[in-house]
C-alpha cells in the first residue's frame, strides 16, 4: 500500500515577508501510522500541514504522497488521498446543510448522486450525527461541528487523515468522543495539537518541531516524557504524566 | 450587536423554510424559476397607471404562500426592508405629475397613482423573489440557473456572496462584541475607532474567506459549484409552469377586475 506513504524531503518554506517557517524538515510516515506533530505556537506546524496539502508549495525540497510528488498538476489526485480537518470547523462547513457539506467533496469529484448519498450517509453514521444531516452547520454545537467537519473529509474516502487541533475548544466529553472516533479509524493519521494528553493516547509516533526544524522524531512514550526536550521546545510533559498536584506523587 | 446575530439567524430563515416538503417545495426548481421570471416580466410590463390590471397577479403569491405553508410575517418583514428604497424612488412622483385623475368621483393627482403602482409592483416582485428562495433554496436555485446555461462564474458569484454575507456578519458581531466589552458607556462605536475597526474587519474577513476557499479547494473545488443532481421534470412540474404562464398571459391581456366589474354590473342591470 505504498500510496498511503507520506514522505517529506528537505522541506524549506519562507513567507513572502521573509519569515522562514520551515527549515529543512524530512520525515516519512508509513501506512497505518498515527503520528502526532507538536510544537510551541509559531513553531511551523500549520505551515507544514499547508505544505503537505499543497495549499503552499515549498521553496526547496518536496512532499510525496505514495510515489507522487505534490505539484499543481497532481493536486486533484493528492487531495483525494489526503483529507484535512481544519482547526476551526466553521472554516470547513460552508454549505446550507450538514448533508450538502459532507456531499461537497464527492460531488466535486463528479460521483453519481446515488454514490454521493451512500458516502454521505456512511460518513455521517460513522461520526454518529446522521440525525443532524438536515441541520444548518452554524446551528450545531462545537462537538457536532467537529464531527461534521470530520465527516466532510471522510466522505471523500481519503487514505491519510490530517488533522489540525482536532480537540481544540471542545468540552471534556466531546473531546473524549472525538478521540474515540479518531482511534476507531484505520487510516494513516497525522495530528497536530497542543493537547499532549491526546497525542500521548492516540499517536504511536511524535514529531516535535522547534523554530521550523524537527527537534525530535520518535516513539511518543519516550518523547513526551522527556521533560528537558519538552521544556526546550516550549512544551510540557502531558498533564496525565505530571506529578499529582494534590499529594505530589511522582508519575514519571 | 445582538441585533446582528439575530439578523444572521433570520437571514438563514429562508434556507430553513426551503427545506420543507410541501407541494410547492417538491416542484422542479427550474419550473419554479421560470414561473417566477415570467411573473416578474408580466408585473413590470404593466404601464405606470394600470393598477387595476395588476391586482389579479396578487393571486400568485397568495396561492404560493398557502400551498407552501410559509409564515407570512417574516417574509412581509423582509419586503418592508426594501420599502424605504422604493418609497425613495416614488415619493417625488406626486409632486411632479400633477395631472388630475378621477377615481370614484374624487380627483387625485396621477403622481399618486404612479407612486402606488411602483409600490405595488415592487411589493409583488420582491415577494415573488423571496417566495422562490423560500421554496427552493439558494443551492437548488443555483443548479436551476446552471441548467439555463447561465455562466458558472455568475452563479458562483451569487452563491459565494450569499455564503460570505454570514461570514462577514459573524466577524462584525465578534469585533463589535470585543469593542463594546471595553467601551461599556458608549452607544455604538466612537468615530475615532471607525477606521481601524473597518480595516480590521476587512482584513479578518479576507483571512477567513481565504481559509474557507482553501477548505473548498482541499475537497476538490475547481470553480464549479455542484449542488447535486435534479430529478427529471415531471408532467406536474410542467403543468404548474404552463398553468401559471397561461394565467399571467390572460391577466396581462385582459383587465380581469374590469371584466368582473362589468359582468356584475351587467347582471345587476
Amino acid at each position: 500500500m505504498s500510496h498511503h506513504k507520506l514522505e517529506v524531503k528537505d522541506l524549506h518554506y519562507s513567507y513572502p515577508d521573509g519569515h522562514k517557517a520551515v527549515k529543512g524538515m524530512s520525515f516519512c510516515i508509513h501506512h497505518g501510522e498515527s503520528v502526532g506533530i507538536i510544537g510551541a505556537n509559531g513553531a511551523g506546524k500549520s505551515t507544514l500541514l499547508m505544505l503537505l496539502m499543497g495549499v503552499l508549495f515549498p521553496d526547496q525540497g518536496e512532499v510525496c504522497v505514495g510515489d507522487v510528488h505534490v505539484t499543481k498538476k497532481t493536486l486533484p489526485m493528492i487531495r483525494q488521498s489526503l483529507g484535512m480537518v481544519f482547526q476551526d470547523p466553521d472554516d470547513q462547513l460552508f454549505m446550507n446543510t450538514v448533508y450538502d457539506d459532507v456531499a461537497f467533496g464527492p460531488r466535486n469529484y463528479k460521483l453519481d448522486e446515488k454514490e454521493v448519498e451512500k458516502r454521505v450517509f456512511n460518513a455521517l453514521e460513522l461520526v454518529g450525527i446522521l440525525h443532524l444531516k438536515d441541520r444548518a452547520p452554524f446551528k450545531l454545537s462545537g462537538g457536532e461541528k467537529r464531527a461534521a467537519a470530520i465527516a466532510s473529509v471522510l466522505s471523500m474516502q481519503p487514505d491519510i487523515l490530517i488533522m489540525d487541533e482536532p480537540t481544540a475548544a471542545l468540552d471534556p466529553k466531546s473531546r473524549r468522543k472525538v478521540m474515540q472516533l479518531l482511534t476507531s479509524f484505520k487510516h494513516t493519521k497525522v495530528i497536530t495539537s497542543h493537547d499532549l494528553d491526546m497525542i500521548f493516547e492516540m499517536c504511536d509516533r511524535t514529531i516535535v518541531i522547534k523554530n521550523g526544524e524537527i527537534a525530535a522524531d520518535g516513539v511518543t512514550s519516550e518523547i513526551l516524557v522527556n521533560a528537558e526536550l519538552m521544556d526546550d521546545c516550549g512544551l510540557e510533559i502531558p498533564l496525565s504524566l505530571q506529578n499529582c498536584p494534590v499529594c505530589g506523587t511522582e508519575k514519571v | 450587536m445582538a441585533n446582528i446575530m439575530n439578523s444572521l439567524y433570520n437571514m438563514r430563515l429562508l434556507d430553513d423554510l426551503a427545506r420543507q416538503e410541501t407541494v410547492i417545495h417538491k416542484l422542479h426548481p427550474l419550473m419554479k424559476l421560470l414561473t417566477t421570471v415570467s411573473y416578474l416580466t408580466v408585473v413590470v410590463s404593466f404601464g405606470r397607471y394600470e393598477i387595476g390590471g395588476l391586482l389579479p397577479l396578487l393571486l400568485y403569491p397568495v396561492i404560493v404562500f398557502t400551498l407552501a405553508e410559509l409564515p407570512v410575517k417574516p417574509i412581509l418583514l423582509r419586503i418592508l426592508l426594501v420599502s424605504p428604497f422604493i418609497i425613495g424612488i416614488g415619493i417625488l412622483n406626486p409632486f411632479f405629475d400633477h395631472q388630475v385623475y378621477l377615481l370614484g368621483g374624487r380627483e387625485i393627482s396621477r403622481g399618486w397613482i404612479t407612486f402606488l403602482s411602483i409600490l405595488l409592483k415592487s411589493g409583488l416582485t420582491v415577494t415573488a423573489a423571496l417566495l422562490l428562495i423560500a421554496t427552493t433554496g439558494m443551492d437548488r436555485l443555483a443548479g436551476a440557473l446552471r441548467m439555463l446555461k447561465i455562466p458558472r462564474i455568475f452563479v458562483l458569484q451569487l452563491l459565494l456572496t450569499y455564503r460570505y454575507i454570514s461570514v462577514l456578519m459573524e466577524e462584525v458581531a465578534r469585533t463589535l462584541r470585543a469593542y463594546s466589552l471595553r467601551a461599556p458607556r458608549q452607544k455604538g462605536v466612537h468615530r475615532s475607532a471607525w477606521g481601524s475597526l473597518a480595516g480590521q474587519l476587512i482584513l479578518r474577513t479576507f483571512d477567513r474567506a481565504q481559509r474557507i476557499y482553501e477548505a473548498m479547494c482541499l475537497r476538490g473545488f475547481t470553480g464549479e459549484y455542484h449542488t447535486g443532481g435534479f430529478k427529471e421534470i415531471r408532467v406536474w412540474d410542467l403543468s404548474y409552469f404552463i398553468g401559471w404562464v397561461f394565467f399571467f398571459a390572460v391577466a396581462r391581456m385582459y383587465n380581469i377586475p374590469m371584466l368582473i366589474g362589468s359582468l356584475i354590473t351587467g347582471v345587476i342591470r
